[in-house]
């Protein structure tokens, strides 16, 4: 009873996270992913193109790309529009505008393990392949298992121009260039110094150090592990050297055609055999 | 929102009186009555309804509490309901949902009953631009669980080959309706005899759900709002109905922006 009724001030003040009863607003963008697949380098980046002026750090993320779940109803307010917004959901039709940024599941996996590990959720000797059980069943996190968080965006705006799918391992090879494609899906005219401040503001380095000296002040990392960084290595495929090949390989079972799909390659002998039962993708129309 | 209003929302809120909406609070042994709108839902609450319970005699207040809506009911009645709770939903993909029986049908059957709702709800009239309207369903505007091809599109492709996924087709149910439900009561885990199968099936037919409708159909919290009451809820319930019904470049612009989709659901395309 008095949780609730401190919950009930709280949103009578306005202090409360919106989450999914946010009001959403014709003009808004999206910048949407499953988790650990490069959604605060990507807020980092596009905050930093939108307000060359204000830098973006971990204590003022909240303001400039706010999340539903993790910024107050009345700091929403306060955001300019056109607002851009940070995202976990699987499809959402609401969602006006949305750039989908997808990760290499192996790495995805491996990611989200040293994340949980990070914020006390899982012990040092825990198994990964407990962890890719889990993973694969969709029981990591809320938003549906990567397959599933991935698949609904993608069998419902593929080819849509409201939808801009980027790949992380694309925007770790040629960051200028993918930044410049959200300039343009945003409609921003950005010159190329302008996109290059913005990619160096947050590179891994930077970004890191603003980790170090701030951390405490986000909601992402406060009450973390000290020994351990949530800004990693800011690299793609190590899962190769890092996650068992049996375990690659049953993450590779589980959505072996939708990886071949979005262009990462399969090395398990069993997935790259396998003729998928049945094809999501193939059904639905490129036209709209 | 003005201040009172969110001071009688809080209320509201702390006395768990406010409809769940999305924030229901879902428990992994519910199952969902999933459908993009206008596509069977409430013909498939009623005869489970009927599966659940056949004296006294399912009315539509019944079914709505029997297989309640989380724009329905309140708080307070989802937390109180006996569990495994069945619930009505119209939304596209929801990880939530763990188990989930979607009904699909014809989209250009799905329009023609779209049409006819929001003329019984005065949101347009009968002279409202009819492409104008074809346009807006095949993009979604006036819907808010994603346009038909989206709903649909979400939900298979995420769960069609799971065994807690159970897929029908309403022109099958309109067919073959006792077979289709033997289903739903298998999935349910529901045990009901044969005699009590075809019972439901009966007392959920077209002609006894008008006859309800009748009756108390008014009081019914989806009718309520409903400003035009010439128009009826409970409509021919058949299939195929677009073939003469439907003007051909709605047809043509549907299959061209779902035929893929259509085709693999078994709905013959015509251009």
């Amino acid at each position: 009873m008095i949780r609730h009724l401190i919950a009930g001030i709280k949103r009578g003040l306005g202090l409360h996270r919106p989450g999914r009863s946010l009001l959403i607003l014709p003009d808004d963008i999206f910048l949407v992913s499953f988790p650990k697949s490069g959604n605060t380098w990507t807020r980092f980046l596009l905050a930093n193109l939108v307000r060359p002026d204000t830098p973006a750090t971990f204590a003022n993320i909240h303001q400039l790309i706010p999340d539903p779940s993790g910024t107050s109803k009345r700091e929403f307010s306060r955001v300019p529009r056109p607002r851009i917004i940070k995202s976990h959901d699987p499809f959402d039709p609401r969602f006006p505008r949305v750039i989908y940024i997808v990760r290499d599941p192996r790495d995805v996996a491996l990611s989200q393990y040293h994340y949980h590990r990070m914020r006390k959720k899982l012990a040092d000797e825990s198994p990964v392949s407990e962890f890719v059980t889990r993973f694969i069943a969709g029981k990591t996190c809320p938003h549906g298992s990567w397959g599933e968080n991935v698949l609904t965006w993608v069998a419902t705006r593929r080819g849509d121009p409201r939808f801009l799918l980027l790949r992380y391992e694309d925007m770790v090879a040629d960051t200028p260039r993918e930044l410049r494609k959200i300039a343009d899906f945003i409609g921003m005219s950005a010159d190329s110094e302008r996109i290059q401040r913005a990619v160096e503001l947050s590179s891994v380095g930077h970004m890191r150090k603003l980790e170090q000296a701030q951390g405490e002040k986000s909601e992402l990392i406060k009450g973390s592990r000290k020994d351990l960084n949530f800004v990693r290595a800011g690299k793609s495929g190590g899962w190769r050297s890092e996650l068992p090949p049996s375990e690659a390989a049953r993450i590779e079972a589980a959505w072996g055609p939708l990886m071949r799909y979005l262009g990462y390659e399969l090395v398990s002998q069993a997935a790259s055999q396998e003729t998928p039962q049945f094809e999501p993708l193939a059904m639905l129309s490129t036209t709209r | 929102m003005p201040l009172i209003g969110q001071l009688a929302y809080g209320v509201k809120h702390v006395l768990e009186l406010d409809h769940p909406k999305h924030n229901l609070v879902v428990y992994p042994d519910d199952t969902f009555i999933v459908s993009f709108p206008k596509s069977g839902n409430t013909w498939t609450r009623f005869l489970i309804a009927n599966l659940l319970q056949l004296e006294p005699r399912i009315t539509f207040l019944d079914m709505e509490r029997l297989v309640p809506s989380p724009d329905g009911q309140a708080r307070r009645f989802f937390k109180a309901m006996p569990r495994p709770r069945i619930i009505k939903e119209h939304a596209s993909f929801d990880p939530q949902y763990k188990n989930v029986i979607y009904i699909v049908r014809d989209p250009r059957d799905v329009i023609i009953s779209g049409y006819n709702f929001l003329l019984k709800g005065e949101i347009i009239d009968e002279s409202y631009p009819y492409m104008t309207f074809v346009d807006e369903f095949i993009r979604g505007i006036r819907s808010h669980v994603g346009s038909w091809g989206e709903n649909v599109a979400s939900w298979l492709a995420t769960r069609a080959n799971s065994p807690r996924f159970l897929l029908l087709r309403y022109e099958d149910m309109l067919s073959e309706t006792a077979g289709e439900l033997k289903k739903v009561a298998d999935f349910l885990g529901l045990q009901v005899s044969d005699s009590h199968l075809s019972e439901a099936v009966t007392r959920s037919s077209a002609d006894n759900m008008r006859k309800l409708e009748k009756m108390h159909g008014d009081n019914w919290a989806q009718n309520r709002h409903m400003k035009r009451k010439d128009i009826p809820f409970v409509r021919a319930a058949k299939a195929g109905g677009w073939r003469s019904t439907l003007p051909q470049p709605a047809v043509a612009a549907i299959e061209s922006a779902w035929g893929p989709l259509m085709s693999k659901l078994g709905y013959e395309l015509s251009t």
